[in-house]
């Protein structure tokens, strides 16, 4: 047996959500050929089909472009800080993309290896995950190159599988999913299928190996010379976080925010005295994967990476994880 | 919510400068609790805020032994740093921290130490020179190297004249050519240099090397050929940092992530990291 929603069903419960207070959130189309995870207003806004998946990734919901660390005061020689004690609502993402629901564990660790970063986690507990698994790939999905598929259930709380006929089979995989979905379904008989593609594209192990020992290698520096450094890749990345902190407002005392920030940026490592670390865009591209395919699973075990392709799709000169390491499988 | 990027108050107690363009400051808890329980190790950083324009990245000065105040120590060069210049005695400054490793001075206990420092380098230097000397029984001969581009680069150099009063405690200042003045006394040369001419004899020393890529890269084949092992030369890293608590990817090199596995590493554990600090 199964449980299954009709799209009108799903959509009107999206509405019932957004009434009694919860965020949701959502893919909606927000110019002819733009897709985004975006605030929705109504289920309606909602869009499920017609697209491989949005521009931007879930991120943002749980660790937000800005966030205000706390606020302060400055008066004379005294300082006065401020909590940022903003109550939080219940949220819901809902249609996120397996391979966006799946960077929201790998990235667990980082804000909690020893310090707990309670600004992620207070949005992680207040979050639902609902992820709509995919039907279908494009030119630049890798979910199989790195251990996940279309219809993988990690980090989320519920997924649906379509049916066909604008149905889907709820799967409720926590507590946190099965409230939202308790009485809300009905039995069948039906179960969903996801894709069966993408192919795998490479060998996640091959790729470490060699990132792993070809620190020096002209093959760098071949990639990044098409690269502009813009960012682009970070910034729509599931799994990419590094981030800056900075002072925002006026200089009498405003706030501290953490803001997203990417190794891609120049100045990103460059040290007061004027050294830089990585001086040149290849050590930056570098960097990238490195701590992706490298770094990241030493020291957590995971990687850094969904194969959600949105650092391929966004690129402006085609550059990307999937280009430069497939390259690296294929020599 | 417990809010680790909130920092503790501090009040500037006492402010010197240093060189035109160094200055160092003494600071104090604002909080007396905060005052009482704190704790860190020498060689661990801080995070150091000016408020309404940022925060920036020192080592902690001031020996672990001093329970009263710390202190730090710093060049204009940025817009924190160009704030935290006009900061005077009274103002209020935030601090987060102490971050990362710290020296181990336990595991120096009954060993020759050796000290070498260009410019800059000196304060992450100055709070282990104190602190071996207020654990002198611990330790063995003490070799502080010190050098800077110019006589007037030079910071604490009064603090040098006292360590020299020390037992067993050699000082060797040094400028860079033409960097003396007519009335210099100390060396000229650069501090690899200085240091090898000065022949140390140390029996299997404890070399701790700071300064900038050029002279710790010219100091490490002097030290190989005194028999120096890899394991007993260690450095610190100060990459670029943000967080200090391993989240926002700055100053990740190889498999570290420096603000918590650093910034103290021996050239042995550095021999392993890819080039990227």
């Amino acid at each position: 047996m199964s449980e299954i929603i009709s799209q009108a069903a799903l959509r009107a419960l999206a509405t019932e959500w957004i009434s009694a207070g919860k965020n949701v959130a959502g893919p909606a189309r927000v110019k002819p050929d733009l897709v985004l995870y975006r605030p929705l207003r109504s289920g309606n806004d909602l869009l499920l089909e017609g697209y491989q998946r949005p521009s931007n990734s879930i991120k943002e919901f749980l660790f937000p472009k800005s966030e205000k660390l706390y606020g302060y005061k400055i008066r004379g020689n005294s300082i006065e800080l401020t909590e940022n004690d903003t109550p939080l609502a219940a949220q819901v993402v809902i249609a996120a993309r397996p391979c966006d629901a799946a960077a929201l564990p790998v990235l667990d660790h980082v804000f909690n290896w020893d310090f707990h970063d309670e600004f992620y986690n207070r949005r992680r507990a207040a979050t639902t995950v609902v992820t709509l698994a995919c039907i279908g790939y494009d030119e630049n999905c890798f979910c199989t190159s790195v251990g996940l598929d279309p219809g993988s259930d990690r980090g989320s709380d519920a997924i649906l599988f379509e049916l066909g006929n604008r149905q889907y089979e709820v799967r409720c995989t926590t507590e946190k999913g099965r409230a939202l979905f308790g009485g809300k379904t009905q039995k069948s008989d039906l179960t969903g299928r996801s894709a069966t593609g993408p192919e795998k594209r490479f060998d996640s192990q091959v790729v470490r190996e060699f990132v792993g020992t070809h620190f020096e290698d002209p093959f760098w520096k071949e990639h990044a010379l098409t690269c502009i450094g813009c960012g682009t890749c970070a910034f729509s990345c599931p799994a990419c976080h590094c981030f800056d902190i900075v002072d925002a407002g006026p200089a009498a005392g405003n706030e501290r925010v953490k803001t997203w920030d990417s190794c891609q940026f120049s100045m990103f490592t460059a040290h007061a005295s004027g050294h830089n670390p990585r001086v040149v865009q290849a050590a930056r591209q570098r960097q990238r994967i490195l701590h992706k395919f490298v770094i990241y699973p030493e020291k957590f075990g995971e990687i850094l990476c969904t194969g959600c392709g949105n650092c391929t799709r966004n690129c402006p000169v085609g550059l990307g994880v999937l280009s430069v390491v497939s390259e690296i499988n294929h020599g | 919510m417990d809010n680790v990027y909130k920092p503790d108050l501090m009040e500037v107690t006492n402010v010197r400068q240093q060189t035109p363009d160094v200055k160092s400051m003494s600071l104090r808890f604002l909080d007396p609790g905060r005052a009482r329980n704190f704790s860190f190790q020498v060689g661990q950083f801080g995070i150091f805020s000016a408020f309404g324009y940022g925060e920036s990245t020192f080592n902690i000065c001031s020996s672990s032994n001093w329970k009263d105040h710390i202190e730090i120590c710093f060049r204009k060069v940025g817009r924190v740093t160009e704030a935290l210049w006009r900061t005077e005695e009274k103002d209020v400054v935030g601090f987060r921290g102490p971050y990362g490793n710290g020296y181990p001075m336990e595991a120096w206990k009954g060993r020759d130490l050796i000290f070498l420092g260009g410019g800059i380098a000196m304060p992450p230097i100055r709070c282990a020179v104190w602190y071996a000397l207020e654990n002198r029984a611990d330790y063995g001969d003490i070799t502080v190297v010190y050098g800077a581009r110019t006589v007037a680069d030079l910071v604490f150099l009064n603090e040098l004249d006292e360590w020299a009063k020390s037992e067993r405690v050699r000082i060797i200042r040094c400028v860079d050519p033409s960097g003396e003045t007519p009335g210099w006394k100390g060396e000229i040369g650069f501090v690899p240099h200085v240091f090898e001419r000065a022949q140390v004899a140390a029996k299997d020393p404890v070399v701790l090397v700071i300064g900038p890529p050029i002279m710790i890269k010219n100091t490490l084949p002097i030290l190989d050929k005194m028999g120096v092992k890899p394991a007993s030369v260690y450095t610190s890293i100060e990459n670029r940092m943000k967080c200090g608590i391993g989240k926002c990817g700055r100053c990740n090199v190889g498999p570290l992530y420096l603000c918590k596995e650093g910034p103290v590493l021996t050239m042995e554990q550095l021999q392993r990291l890819p080039a990227d600090y």
